[in-house]
């Protein structure tokens, strides 16, 4: 519905121009565009000043944990004689973030490009694309660009007819959240279930087939192109110090204009939502929204002044995460929604750690009973304890993630919690 | 048709298909699963990384996977059959039961979930007359809850086979399943 | 630190107590250098991998801001480690009320109660009462192997089994089905695990969800004895613990021993141990009574053995030894063959099939289905394939359990037969005495294994009837003939040991303890003694 919409707000310029355009689908008119030029670009530049470069442009990674990405790169071993491998995490599971899946259908080319660009900074000779399994049809046009690309030159042996040579494999997913998590993905992509393992190893130092690997997001990856061809000093013309550039909004929920956007960093979240998306469509008040993905707190409707930067949304107790909001009108039923959120945790959880285990499956029965009204206060106390033990206690953050806008829907919504009990049980407590 | 497929992507083609039944005898001694075989082997430095995608493979040609494909996957790939069954397992996209033609898998997560995602399930379940993992009596549905199909500004999301329908309303579910109907008579 | 490697260390300090430990040594080994031992489940010392998935061991360290697995962390010069600080205290509460949210409580008809690392750490922590009343998730029961049953729904997903049929046995026959709550341990379907050591699964197990089936409501853990034993199933000489209730063997479990057997035992072992509560055995001593075998008592039976002898006098003759005797009964056996001057002294040691632990080169299923075939060619037995069936009329002794299948007439023509066994085969009515002896399980004494490993085993059953240990009847034979003192114990029948053969000098029963010693010169040196 997002296209061809486009907002006076949106930047549209890195990530999204194409968005829309089926034509620049095709390698013909992604060249047209000039594409292909800023990979010629990085094969003359040394891969440590690519890195650099990404240093200095700020850009952090868009997979939700926001670590910036020129330092991730840093960590990779120089001239260490083992192969080296780039994952381009494409498994986009997040509830609420649908941007990738946009990327890689509009613009495989970027992504492509991205890809090189990313493999040659870290002197990587194979760069897996990791698509989840369900984009069947956004994997073809993933496909057909990859297959367009080798045709090209532009990847495999001798890329455009330089001494580097790196090669795609495009391998899907096959139903997984956590295959999304860095080592459960690789993990994935070796042939394993998607079980993170606890760090050390580090990729860096470790990864995918023992070999030090660098696993970056599809929009981190999509970002790079437009910061080597333009420069870093040109990237940071958006954003704030710490969150430069810009961003895909994937809005949700009750939304008169629920969508993708790109959107320099620093805009407030409430002009996202009511401006961009142009509020519920219901018209009432908005409720709350989960800002970044269904794993991050959720925001009261007094919060959404936040500045939708990494520090903006840090400052009000929440996170930027996957820059996903789901927003929730004034009708919606929080106890509900958040259980719909637990359920999928503890759907998605690998099974490893006890908390993780144990716990989602646990929430979700509380807040069940909660839900048809069998609850009781001390349940609250239950919920909050377990939020406390199911934090960085595991190996991955997926315990952690439901914690987050569970804790947030009871300090924030509370009355909505206890509204469920009847009155004699409260009384018991 | 495989001839076309070129190695890079050789484990990216779309495996939740219609095309159920075809194959019954075992998979790798077809001349196209020996060369979908072969090719995925040369992407990795490691023969079990082509387990996912020759389990694509498998489901691609006969809808879901059973234990007989297991041990032809395992003695490809050098790994024991329960591995493969640790593996078929743990991803929710490979069928463990046969499924009808038309898989139709409705997300519920919680955008969907705000847009009238579980009525639209409902629906879907009424409407083929099946609970969720059930054959329809004609064959042509399965209907089952999913979570995030990574599309949640097109709430509700439903991917049937290997195809996305977006923006899916209760009012509409009969619709598309009218068309699969008459899209699997065309076949 | 062997082959003079300078090997570097690490100090830190494990709840106030400072530690050093070689570098790359991890924290929970470090703190049970200094006796505290953390809470673990995924964790096995024998298994090589490492999930740091149980969480339980999870410890703090000062300056870091959340705790870690102390199963993988390494020890670091300097770091301060607390494992009862009140934040990993409470982590762990929290994971035991965690594993208990779909458990059972079935204890009292669990088959780990009393021995079940769940049960123990709910009590270390503190955890009896839970917060959970929603219903509980029910999974059911399984079958793994032939003799192995899996209860989903004690089970804590703790991998223990998995990795090590994967990564010790290496064989990736067991694995984790489906993920999150819904995680099960499985076989592939319609197959069983058929490995030679998967029995080691159950031991490995921390709480009740793996069981031999053989064992299953057989006994509490609290109504059984323990002893410290070695398996003779084979000549590897596994070091075991022998479990009983009533006087009766209910199961064997490996005892860890670095040098032999790791953590691990075959499961021919087990079962062949078990096996040895069936038959009829010899309870009184017997002498020849014109053409019958008259019961009696020791003192009779004694005295009556040492007359025969000296009637017979130092004549030439052949003796027969079983591999199941031990060292101390050899030796004593030994000084009655010399008196005797018998020097044709055989053994048949039964053979099998071999099998190997692969991560394990030392623990094999050996071919010789003997503990103590090794012992015997120290004193220059001599193997045979098959047993000479006819005896010329000369002193005949045979000493162990091996006239199962011997000929109807054998022995009929020796001047002097004597049998010392636990058991009564058709052959031995061609005796002159038969003097009951008992099994290893029912005695004190030692083994020597495949490689010149003298290991100790404990008397874990009461002998039936009179039945006595075989050095403690030959010591009483020979002081009856004037050559020796009455043994009544099993040092003083190791000191024999020691001084008549020479292999044994230098060791002492205290000596070799629990885990063994080598003989003397250890391995290569004996290799050389003995002929191949």
């Amino acid at each position: 519905m997002s296209f061809p919409y486009v907002h006076e707000l949106e930047t549209r310029t890195l990530l999204s121009e194409y968005q829309g355009k089926k034509d620049a689908r095709t390698l013909k008119s992604w060249r047209d565009e000039g594409g292909y030029q800023r990979v010629r670009k990085a094969i003359d530049m040394s891969p440590e000043t690519i890195t650099d470069v990404v240093k200095e442009s700020g850009l952090r990674g868009r997979g939700g944990a926001g670590f910036p990405t020129g330092l991730k790169w840093s960590f990779m071993p120089k001239e260490d004689g083992k192969p080296h491998y780039l994952c381009c995490n494409a498994d986009e599971s997040e509830p609420g973030a649908f941007k990738d899946r946009e990327i890689i259908r509009w613009t495989p080319h970027l992504l492509i490009e991205g890809c090189l660009i990313g493999a040659r900074a870290i002197g990587a000779e194979h760069v897996y694309i990791y698509v989840r399994g369900e984009f069947f049809e956004d994997t073809q046009h993933l496909n057909k660009a990859v297959v367009e690309a080798y045709e090209a030159g532009f990847v495999g042996s001798n890329i455009m007819g330089s001494t580097w040579s790196c090669d795609i494999t495009i391998h899907t997913g096959a139903g997984a959240y956590i295959a999304g998590e860095e080592t459960g993905l690789m993990n994935s992509l070796m042939g394993n279930r998607a079980e993170p393992w606890a760090k050390p190893p580090f990729p860096a130092q470790a990864g995918a087939f023992g070999m030090p690997t660098t696993v970056n997001n599809v929009e981190t990856l999509s970002t790079v192109p437009g910061i080597i061809e333009h420069g870093s000093e040109w990237y940071r013309q958006w954003g704030s110090e710490k969150s430069p550039g810009t961003k895909l909004w994937s809005c949700s929920g009750h939304l008169v204009r629920p969508g993708n956007y790109e959107i320099a960093l620093g805009v407030p979240l409430r002009d996202i939502i009511f401006d961009v998306c142009g509020g519920t469509p219901s018209g009432k008040p908005v409720k709350a929204v989960i800002p970044g993905g269904s794993s991050t707190a959720f925001l009261s409707a007094a919060e959404l002044d936040c500045a939708t930067t990494y520090e903006g949304m840090q400052e009000v107790g929440s996170s930027l995460g996957t820059a996903s909001p789901i927003v929730m009108d004034e009708d919606t039923d929080i106890v509900r929604a958040m259980r719909r959120i637990a359920q999928f945790y503890a759907h998605e959880s690998c099974g490893q750690c006890v908390q993780c285990r144990e716990g989602t499956s646990w929430i979700v029965r509380i807040l069940q009973k909660i839900e048809s009204g069998d609850g009781r206060l001390r349940d609250i106390d239950t919920l909050y304890d377990l939020c406390e033990q199911m934090t960085g206690r595991t190996i991955c953050v997926l315990a952690d993630s439901v914690v987050f806008p569970l804790k947030s829907s009871l300090d924030k919504f509370r009355a909505e919690y206890e509204a469920k009990m009847t009155s004699d049980k409260v009384a018991v407590g | 048709m495989s001839r076309e497929i070129h190695p890079a992507v050789v484990g990216a083609q779309p495996f939740q298909t219609a095309e159920r039944g075809q194959f019954d005898g075992p998979i790798f001694k077809t001349k196209e699963g020996r060369l979908r075989l072969e090719m995925a082997l040369t992407r990795y430095p490691d023969k079990r990384a082509a387990l996912l995608p020759i389990l694509h493979f498998v489901q691609e040609k006969k809808g879901w996977i059973e234990t007989s494909d297991m041990e032809e996957v395992a003695e490809a790939l050098e790994v024991t059959p329960a591995y493969v069954h640790s593996i078929v397992s743990f991803y929710t996209m490979y069928n463990q039961h046969p499924v009808g033609k038309h898989l139709i898998q409705v997300c519920t997560n919680i955008s969907c979930h705000l847009n009238k995602g579980d009525e639209v399930l409902e629906c879907f379940l009424e409407e083929t007359d099946t609970r969720q993992g059930e054959i329809s009596s004609d064959g042509e549905f399965t209907v089952i809850e999913a979570e995030c199909l990574g599309a949640c500004g097109f709430a509700t999301v439903v991917q049937v086979n290997d195809r996305y329908f977006e923006g899916v309303t209760p009012e509409n579910v009969s619709n598309i399943l009218d068309e699969l109907r008459a899209g699997s008579h065309k076949r | 630190m062997s082959n003079g490697e300078h090997q570097n260390t690490v100090t830190l300090t494990v709840d106030g107590v400072d530690v050093t430990v070689p570098e790359g040594t991890r924290v929970i080994e470090a703190a049970e250098r200094v006796g505290v031992v953390v809470p673990r489940y995924c964790y096995h010392p024998g298994i090589p991998t490492r999930p740091a998935q149980c969480r339980m061991c999870l410890v703090e360290v000062e300056g870091r801001p959340k705790l870690e697995p102390s199963c993988t962390l390494q020890a670091e010069d300097g770091m301060v480690v607390l494992t009862a600080s009140k934040t990993a205290e409470d982590a762990r509460q929290a994971v035991i009320e965690f594993l208990l949210v779909n458990h059972p409580l079935d204890c009292p008809i669990c088959d780990a109660a009393g021995q079940c690392m769940l049960q123990d750490f709910a009590y270390v922590t503190n955890q009896l009462e839970s917060r959970m009343d929603e219903p509980k998730q029910i999974m059911g029961r399984d079958r793994i192997s032939d003799d192995i049953l899996y209860f989903a729904d004690r089970c804590i997903i703790c991998t223990r089994c998995v990795r090590f049929m994967r990564d010790v046995a290496h064989d990736d026959a067991l694995i984790v089905a489906e993920r999150g709550h819904k995680s099960y341990i499985d076989t592939f379907p319609g197959r069983e695990l058929n490995n030679p050591f998967q029995g080691n699964i159950v031991d490995v197990c921390p709480v009740g969800a793996l069981v031999h089936e053989d064992f299953v409501f057989k006994a509490r853990a609290w109504d059984m004895d323990a002893t410290a034993s070695v398996c003779p199933g084979c000549s590897t000489g596994c070091n075991v613990t022998i479990d009983t209730k009533e006087n009766q063997i209910v199961r064997m479990k490996p005892r860890h021993n670095s040098k032999v057997n790791s953590y691990w035992m075959c499961d021919y072992g087990r079962k062949h141990l078990v096996m040895t509560n069936r038959g009829v055995r010899a309870e009184v001593p017997m002498i020849r009574d014109g053409d019958k075998l008259r019961a009696t008592d020791w003192e009779t039976a004694i005295s009556w053995v040492a007359r025969q002898m000296e009637i017979v006098g130092h004549e030439t003759g052949s003796a027969v030894i079983s591999p199941q005797m031990s060292n101390e009964d050899l030796s004593l056996l030994w000084s009655l063959l010399n008196w005797l001057q018998i020097e044709k002294v055989e053994f048949q040691v039964s053979s099998g099939e071999t099998a190997s632990l692969p991560s394990v080169p030392k623990l094999k299923l050996r071919a010789d289905r003997a503990p103590n075939a090794f012992g015997l060619e120290l004193f220059g037995a001599e193997r045979v394939q098959h047993l000479s069936s006819e005896t010329p009329e000369s002193p005949l002794v045979v000493m162990g359990d091996l006239l199962q299948d011997a000929p109807e007439k054998f022995g009929m023509g020796a001047s002097f037969f004597l049998y010392l066994g636990t058991r009564l085969p058709e052959a031995a009515r061609n005796a002159h005495a038969i003097l009951p002896v008992v099994t290893f399980a029912e005695m004190d004494g030692t083994f020597t294994n495949f490689e010149g490993r003298v290991q100790r085993f404990h008397q874990a059953l009461n002998p039936p009837g009179i039945a006595r240990p075989g050095w403690m009847v030959l010591s009483r034979i020979l002081a009856e003939l004037g050559t020796g003192d009455v043994i009544s114990d099993v040092r003083s029948a190791f000191d024999h040991l020691v001084k008549n053969e020479q292999a044994f000098e230098g060791l002492s029963w205290d000596g070799i303890g629990l885990k063994g010693a080598p003989v003397r010169g250890g391995h290569e040196e004996v290799k050389n003694l003995v002929p191949s």
